[in-house]
């Protein structure tokens, strides 16, 4: 058998000699097993397995160990760097391996007005939460969007403890998403800073989400709002101090605390309005000094934001809609998970939009259901993902409404909710 | 009997005059209360138990002590005809009333067991945000504490009286301000290998430094010097956090 192996690992290209592979272990929440122990049996465990085709997910193992302390053991990300899912020899990789274990108590709630308790000024969340686990998975987009935002967070993280001076190179740690709705910037922010806890669980205890509600940083006392947003950087400076949590400020919407200062020279916004913008440009610039932070803010409309706050983001990334490779993919996901709660009975496997290219999109019994799948996909194409998403749900309540249904069935029924889908948009665009 | 090992009444004039400071201040009491002789683990666990409910109810969790809350349920539940003249927002209420004094119940039990199987050194009551930040923190240090048997050991009761002594003397909650209502949550930390199946560890905790503190510390006199907590010992949160409610 090792034998074998070592065969095998000589006749693989060797291309990726300092790859880097994450490995996730989700310990479970009731298990006390110190992380030196996980280690060394995860560790044989990935020595018994050295060759992976792309991203892999353990969740049955045969040591009892791991048996009573893991929920799932999963290789991830490798298909972000690796463009195609192929072999990796994890001998050769440098395997990095993160262990977490979920925080199962929602979010709490912060208010800033001591009179008005009532009112929630901020979500808070203690990563790596139970809410937002698998959601980084769920989200698919087309282009580098996810690597590009872990590699820029460990570019930040290195110049932070190289101690680059930062009057000479500045970064801000700010990060903007734009798009359109529905594209799921708000999860993507989320997610990454899931993802990051884990990722950067050697360094940080825990991690802290802070989801500001813009709207209720406006006082209704004039000339009160400015200081309500100082307020609310306060509570963050104290989260920020603990050096050993890592904090995620999330600013949702950003473009109603940031609305450009221009509309206001023009008469159209009070005075008020104008010194929550200096207010947040400032705090921010105060937050940037500490390296354990990073500000995370989404738009719709991007042209309403100050300038002065997309200078100061570092990445500005735009997340469109998803192209019909991503769709397929996001139906796919959703399909398997049908599958698996036997609403779609019996089980069928669907090849991936990449098996598809390598048969030539040839027609026969394998690849029928998966064409037919492909070109709703293309007929979905420009729906966002949200609507994407829910359409299955849709699919079912419209068209099907039966326990169980065949895949054939659900197939058809998606279609009609693809066209129905589009016919309410053109419905809704006429009478406006 | 008891000797009052406790500090002189800490800064309470100064607190006085801080006191619209105070709230922000990271000021940290600790009432220190030194039994003569030694306790058993179920002393142990009785001291964590009345305290919990002695805070919740200082701190304007619970309308009325633990106890008579309990006692005013059980003949609510006897009148049924009551229960239906009851305009909603007192069924609301009522019924937030049964659900956290179920919590605290299910609570108490689990704590009970909890300290049969592993020496607990150490348990916090952490209330309001969550358990990383809270808005304050009550640090209950049993380090000091020898754990005798049944026979050599103290009685509970003259020790209760002893520690609720002590903090009556000390007078800590006088100078916060009425909250409004909040969740607790406790942490409670002891030995890994205990086997517990209720209480969820929490490897990577680590106590707050934020927040209005307070730390009660026990101990015994002819104890041995307290040893450096060897063994394996790490955080235990309880799955339930007791929501406090107010009528």
């Amino acid at each position: 058998m090792d034998e074998v192996a070592v065969d095998l690992k000589q006749a693989l290209p060797n291309v990726y000699n300092n790859l880097q592979v994450h490995v996730d272990v989700h310990q479970k929440s009731n298990s006390p097993a110190t992380s030196q122990d996980i280690q060394s049996h995860v560790m044989q465990l990935l020595n018994r397995h050295c060759v992976v085709f792309g991203d892999y997910s353990w969740t049955e193992f045969d040591d009892s160990f791991l048996m009573k302390n893991i929920h799932s053991i999963s290789i991830a990300d490798t298909e972000l760097k690796l463009k195609d899912r192929q072999p990796i020899d994890l001998s050769k990789c440098k395997v990095l391996i993160h262990i977490f274990q979920l925080n199962e108590d929602g979010p709490c709630v912060e208010s800033l007005e001591e009179e008005n308790e009532d009112l929630v000024a901020a979500n808070h969340w203690l990563l790596p939460a139970a809410d937002f686990h698998g959601l980084w998975d769920s989200l698919i987009y087309d282009s580098e969007i996810k690597s590009r935002l872990l590699d820029y967070i460990e570019t930040a993280m290195l110049f932070s403890d190289k101690n680059v001076d930062s009057n000479l190179i500045s970064w801000n740690r700010v990060v903007l998403l734009h798009g359109p709705p529905g594209t799921g910037k708000t999860s993507l922010c989320k997610a990454l800073a899931q993802k990051l806890t884990i990722r950067l669980s050697y360094r940080y205890r825990y991690g802290q989400l802070v989801e500001i509600n813009s709207h209720s940083l406006f006082s209704k006392w004039f000339s009160e709002s400015g200081k309500l947003v100082t307020k609310m950087f306060q509570k963050i400076h104290e989260l920020i101090n603990d050096k050993e949590a890592l904090v995620f400020v999330l600013i949702d919407e950003v473009e109603s605390l940031t609305a450009a200062r221009k509309a206001s020279r023009a008469g159209t916004e009070p005075s008020d309005a104008i010194r929550v913008v200096n207010a947040v440009l400032t705090q921010i610039d105060h937050i940037k000094r500490y390296p354990n932070v990073v500000i995370l803010s989404t738009s719709n409309l991007t042209e309403k934001i100050d300038v002065a706050f997309t200078d100061r983001a570092d990445i500005k990334q735009y997340i469109g809609p998803p192209s019909p490779a991503a769709i397929f993919k996001i139906y796919l996901s959703c399909i398997e998970e049908l599958m698996k709660c036997q609403i779609i009975y019996p089980k069928q496997q669907l090849l991936t939009l990449r098996d598809l290219e390598i048969i030539g999109f040839l027609e026969n019994n394998i690849s029928k259901l998966s064409l037919q799948l492909n070109e709703i996909s293309r007929k979905s194409e420009g729906l966002s993902g949200r609507v994407l998403r829910k359409l299955p749900f849709l699919a079912h309540a419209l068209y099907l409404q039966s326990p169980t249904v065949t895949i054939e069935r659900f197939l058809w029924a998606l279609s009609l909710a693809v066209d129905e889908q589009f016919q309410e948009r053109k419905n809704f665009s006429e009478n406006i | 009997m008891a000797q009052c090992g406790q500090d002189p009444p800490p800064r309470r004039a100064q607190g006085r005059l801080l006191s619209s400071q105070r709230r922000c201040s990271q000021e940290d009491l600790t009432v220190s209360v030194v039994f003569p002789g030694l306790v058993t683990r179920e002393s142990c666990c009785r001291f964590t138990c009345e305290l919990l409910k002695h805070i919740l109810h200082q701190r304007h969790q619970l309308p009325l002590p633990y106890e008579q809350l309990l006692g005013f349920s059980g003949k609510a539940q006897g009148s049924e005809d009551a229960a239906k003249k009851r305009s909603w927002t007192e069924e609301l209420g009522n019924r937030q009333c049964k659900q956290t004094l179920s919590d605290l119940e299910e609570l108490l039990g689990q704590l009970e067991t909890l300290f049969a199987i592993t020496p607990v050194p150490r348990v916090l009551l952490l209330l309001g945000g969550n358990p990383v930040n809270p808005k304050e923190l009550y640090d209950i240090d049993m380090a000091g504490v020898s754990v005798g048997n049944g026979e050599q050991s103290l009685g509970t009761r003259p020790c209760l009286r002893q520690l609720f002594h002590a903090l009556f003397l000390a007078d800590p909650f006088s100078d916060l301000r009425a909250t409004s209502v909040l969740s607790l949550v406790v942490m409670v930390q002891g030995q890994r290998q205990c086997g517990t199946d209720w209480f969820k560890p929490k490897l990577n905790y680590k106590v707050p430094s934020r927040g209005h503190t307070l730390t009660v510390r026990l101990a015994c006199t002819d104890s041995p010097a307290p040893e450096p907590t060897s063994g394996d010992y790490i955080w235990f949160q309880a799955p339930v956090t007791v929501k406090g409610f107010q009528n």
